[in-house]
């Protein structure tokens, strides 16, 4: 990946396309999740705003922090969140309907109905599988918060499947 | 786009992705000297994207600059062909690496001196083509060239169009 990361930062596009075919699945899953139906949007920004600023990656070993910083990044702002550091511990959780059935489509529903932010700390934390404190970390916010943010965006969920 | 809302292998969480057409978006927006040109051609995909493909024999018709294109070696791997071949234009020879998928096709002459990018996406279930055709030179400090490689790329796809939209006449798949 270090080799792949260097040649891109060189502008070989050979190397940008495959550093985007390597990310894709990864970026993906964090815009499809956040972005809902802006995730493909989603990616596209943020795969162009990586290889613009791929550049100023000195480590590639950091890349795909890097990455997902700029992936929640896109995808919060083409969800319609907010943009900079943000505070979900203040946002108020929707109330879920707790009378679908627990499939597929009822996940879809029950992100859809939490802010792209909250969003983000629950694909963090349980789809990337992060600890509080790279949640926190990644999103910029108190690992407070992101206990918080994450005990009640679950409950949200068990409620849903519990129904 | 209209990848939104597959299902991940995990099972349930939302998915998303890049189309071809994204994919060489994606180039074009971070490659400075890179030109495209994106629209729909009124020719089923499954008529377009293997004639295009076919690079001996469709790059000469739709590119003006291409005189001659020789495939050297063909080696496929799973749903990847890699071709090593010949562009010649103007009576100068420019090898390439090329690298062709569904829908995705990139060029890369040797030391960066060229690139073409050209991507293909269905349209009205396949009825018609969402056809995108990018050209650069991946060179530092070429980005001021960009609007004379413009005039290229269009007359390209214009070319290309027209071809495809009159049934590949004369060599036609």
């Amino acid at each position: 990946m270090e080799h792949l990361v260097r040649a891109a930062q060189r502008g070989d596009p050979e190397a940008m396309d495959a550093l985007v075919r390597e990310l894709m699945p990864y970026v993906g899953r964090v815009c499809g999740a956040i972005a809902l139906d802006r995730g493909d949007d989603a990616v596209q920004e943020t795969f162009i705003a990586v290889l613009k600023s791929l550049g100023s990656l000195r480590e590639p070993a950091a890349l795909k922090g890097w990455v997902r910083r700029i992936a929640v990044r896109e995808s919060i702002r083409l969800a319609g969140g907010r943009t900079v550091a943000m505070d979900p511990g203040t946002m108020p959780l929707p109330e879920v309907a707790l009378t679908d059935v627990a499939t597929s489509l009822d996940i879809r529903a029950t992100l859809a109905a939490l802010a792209p932010e909250q969003r983000a700390i629950l694909v963090l934390r349980d789809v990337d599988g992060l600890s509080e404190v790279e949640v926190a970390r990644a999103l910029r916010v108190p690992v407070g918060t992101v206990k918080s943010r994450a005990h009640r965006a679950r409950a949200a969920f068990r409620g849903r499947w519990e129904s | 786009m209209s990848h939104s809302g597959r299902r991940g292998p995990e099972g349930s969480w939302p998915v998303a992705a890049l189309d071809p057409i994204g994919r060489a978006k994606v180039l074009a927006a971070t490659i400075p000297s890179a030109a495209f040109h994106h629209g729909v051609i009124d020719a089923p995909y499954d008529a377009v994207w293997p004639w295009v493909i076919d690079l001996e024999h469709s790059t000469p018709r739709f590119d003006s600059q291409v005189d001659r294109v020789v495939i050297r070696h063909r080696e496929v791997q799973g749903d990847v062909t890699h071709l090593r071949m010949t562009a010649t234009s103007h009576g100068i020879g420019l090898p390439f690496h090329v690298r062709i998928e569904d829908g995705f096709c990139m060029m890369k002459g040797m030391a960066r001196l060229y690139l073409v990018v050209m991507a293909a996406v269905p349209e009205d279930g396949g009825e018609r083509t969402r056809f995108l055709h990018m050209e650069a030179i991946p060179l530092p400090d070429t980005g001021r060239l960009r609007r004379f490689i413009q005039h290229e790329v269009d007359a390209d796809f214009s070319n290309l169009k027209r071809l495809a939209e009159s049934g590949f006449p004369d060599g036609g798949l």
